[in-house]
């Protein structure tokens, strides 16, 4: 039919028009994080110059210490969403395999801890850290960011564990097995894929965290990634800002392709409420 | 005995594993309480009363709240989270749709998405970075509008509230992406048979998304609808990142005017009845997308 294939064109090339406005910004930051400071202008942004990548990337890492940051935040990213992934699959095991009385009730509960926002524990949590020594160090960003992380690992893995039969447990305790046992060799390596979304999920989530950073930490070797790039940008803004876009860059890299080779397990926890 | 009267054997029978269970939901039920619920308790009783962090905290009932309303920075910083809400909607959500409906049985749709999903797992700094580069004076986007005769542009960052409208564009580049794919799996979903039915009866183009695509896509549209809302209302890192909620107070939003007049200020009574306000209108605009989502059957 003439008429859906002229309605083909006409959809590829409006969404290759906007696409094309869409990667503008991207080709922006690309060439001016490239230009070394010394040609780099404000008034000339859009041709390329030289190529001083590395140079720019390297000394973005030397200031505001986004080096030392950027080991920080790979443990954090690393460790956080890995105990909450275990803690948040636990607890779905307790309520759908072992049948915890009030389940749901305990589910609630536990869920409940992600639907308000952050202002609603920052000062307690800087009160708190400051009075314990929790304050600016690598475990107390550790433990909040477990916290936060664990409402979200439950509500997934209780759904996940209610597709598995409880004839599956049955038979696991049928076998002699012990409930660690079969949470360990039997619902875990099951939930898999689950457990990779999730820890996915909220590793970019807490790779991009700027707020808990912004509170309860100052030195550079604890500081955020995202919380040490807004001070560089408040800093050397003005005076060296293609560095500055080379370490925006740098700290977005890491995300952008995780989660572009992930999408699949971003759609499916976006629909489950993160965003 | 009879069987209505409990005793230890038969509820040991109802529930055998009372004791590990127990063990397996106490770690997250422990950090939980102790990391959020303690410090949401903490921050509610704050927020009736004045406290600068020495001393102990004064009780004086509603009088921070009744402060809030009389002060116009807040009414400000109120207004403009009201756009937040309503400018995330009808761009990000809004553009997603159109997305998704144009690379729908497309072709390399999955390609032609790709552009816009690109920014979505960038920080909010991250995009703060990027385009306040961007919309600096004599930047990016002032060389394009000159080189199309446009002199006289406006100071993007700084005049309120275009300031506000031109991040909640940013926040839109980089928002795009993932309403269409939302969207994308909700018209992935769709059963093929009333669609061929609609085809076969000629529905084409606004006829078939509103007879039939729309109403189907409903479930999915409310839990983005209410994510959007819940985000925006949120509104945090790229404002910080652009404005600081400047100039002055002209772009603050919720979330910046409580960071503000608590870790700035020090008026950690006044800070707290702001983060209790966001959270009650938070919690009001979660109901919209919790109650579908409790109910829904996706799962990982």
């Amino acid at each position: 039919m003439p008429f859906k294939h002229t309605a083909r064109v006409f959809r590829t090339a409006v969404l290759a028009v906007l696409g094309l406005v869409w990667l503008l910004p991207v080709y922006l930051l690309l060439v001016n994080a490239a230009k070394s400071p010394a040609t780099f202008t404000t008034k000339e942004s859009w041709l390329p110059t030289d190529f001083a990548l590395f140079g720019n990337i390297a000394e973005a890492l030397r200031l505001s210490g986004l080096a030392e940051s950027a080991a920080s935040t790979l443990l954090y990213a690393v460790v956080s969403p890995a105990i909450a992934v275990l803690v948040g699959a636990a607890a779905g095991f307790a309520i759908v395999a072992l049948r915890l009385r009030h389940g749901f009730a305990w589910f609630v509960a536990i869920f409940g801890g992600t639907v308000f926002p952050l202002q609603m524990i920052l000062l307690p949590l800087f009160d708190a850290y400051s009075r314990t020594g929790l304050f600016d160090t690598q475990a107390g960003m550790i433990i909040v960011y477990t916290a936060i992380s664990i409402p979200f690992s439950a509500f997934v893995m209780r759904n996940f564990f209610s597709g598995i039969a409880h004839s599956v447990f049955e038979a696991a305790v049928i076998d002699g097995a012990s409930t660690w046992r079969i949470f360990a060799r039997v619902y875990l390596p099951m939930a898999s894929s689950a457990l990779v979304a999730i820890f996915i999920l909220q590793a970019t989530f807490i790779w991009n965290d700027f707020l808990l950073g912004l509170v309860l930490s100052q030195s550079d070797t604890v500081r955020p990634i995202v919380t040490s790039l807004a001070g560089m940008q408040s800093t050397y803004g003005g005076a060296q800002m293609s560095t500055v876009l080379a370490g925006g860059l740098l700290v977005s890299l890491p995300t952008v392709v995780l989660f572009l080779f992930t999408q699949k397990f971003f759609a499916r926890g976006l629909a489950l409420g993160q965003y | 005995m009879s069987d209505t009267t409990p005793n230890p054997r038969a509820r040991r029978r109802r529930e055998p594993y009372r004791r590990p269970a127990l063990g397996f939901i106490a770690p997250g039920v422990l950090l939980v309480a102790v990391l959020l619920y303690l410090p949401l308790v903490w921050t509610t009783f704050l927020s009736l009363t004045e406290y600068n962090g020495l001393g102990d905290p004064e009780w004086i009932g509603l009088e921070n709240y009744v402060e809030m309303f009389d002060d116009p920075g807040f009414v400000g910083s109120v207004l403009n989270t009201l756009l937040w809400v309503a400018g995330t909607l009808l761009v990000p959500v809004g553009i997603g749709l159109g997305v998704a409906l144009l690379t729908w049985n497309l072709k390399g749709g999955t390609w032609l998405r790709l552009p816009f999903l690109i920014p979505y797992a960038l920080s909010g700094i991250g995009v703060g970075v990027i385009w306040s580069f961007i919309l600096s004076g004599d930047g990016a986007l002032d060389q394009a509008l000159a080189a199309f005769g446009v002199d006289d542009t406006p100071r993007w960052l700084v005049d309120a509230p275009l300031n506000t409208v031109v991040m909640i564009l940013a926040t839109a580049w980089q928002g795009v992406g993932v309403n269409a794919l939302l969207f994308t799996i909700g018209l992935q979903s769709i059963p093929r048979e009333p669609l061929e039915a609609a085809r076969m009866d000629g529905a084409n183009g606004l006829r078939l998304f509103r007879s039939i695509l729309w109403p189907m896509l409903r479930p999915l549209t409310a839990v983005v609808v209410g994510l959007s809302i819940v985000a925006s209302l949120k509104t945090f890192d790229i404002v910080q990142g652009m404005t600081k909620g400047g100039p002055g107070r002209d772009s603050e939003t919720l979330a910046l005017t409580m960071y503000k007049e608590t870790f700035v200020n020090s008026e950690y009574g006044l800070g707290s009845a702001i983060a209790v306000f966001l959270t009650v209108v938070t919690l009001l605009a979660s109901i919209l997308y919790l109650r579908q989502q409790l109910s829904s059957k996706h799962g990982v």
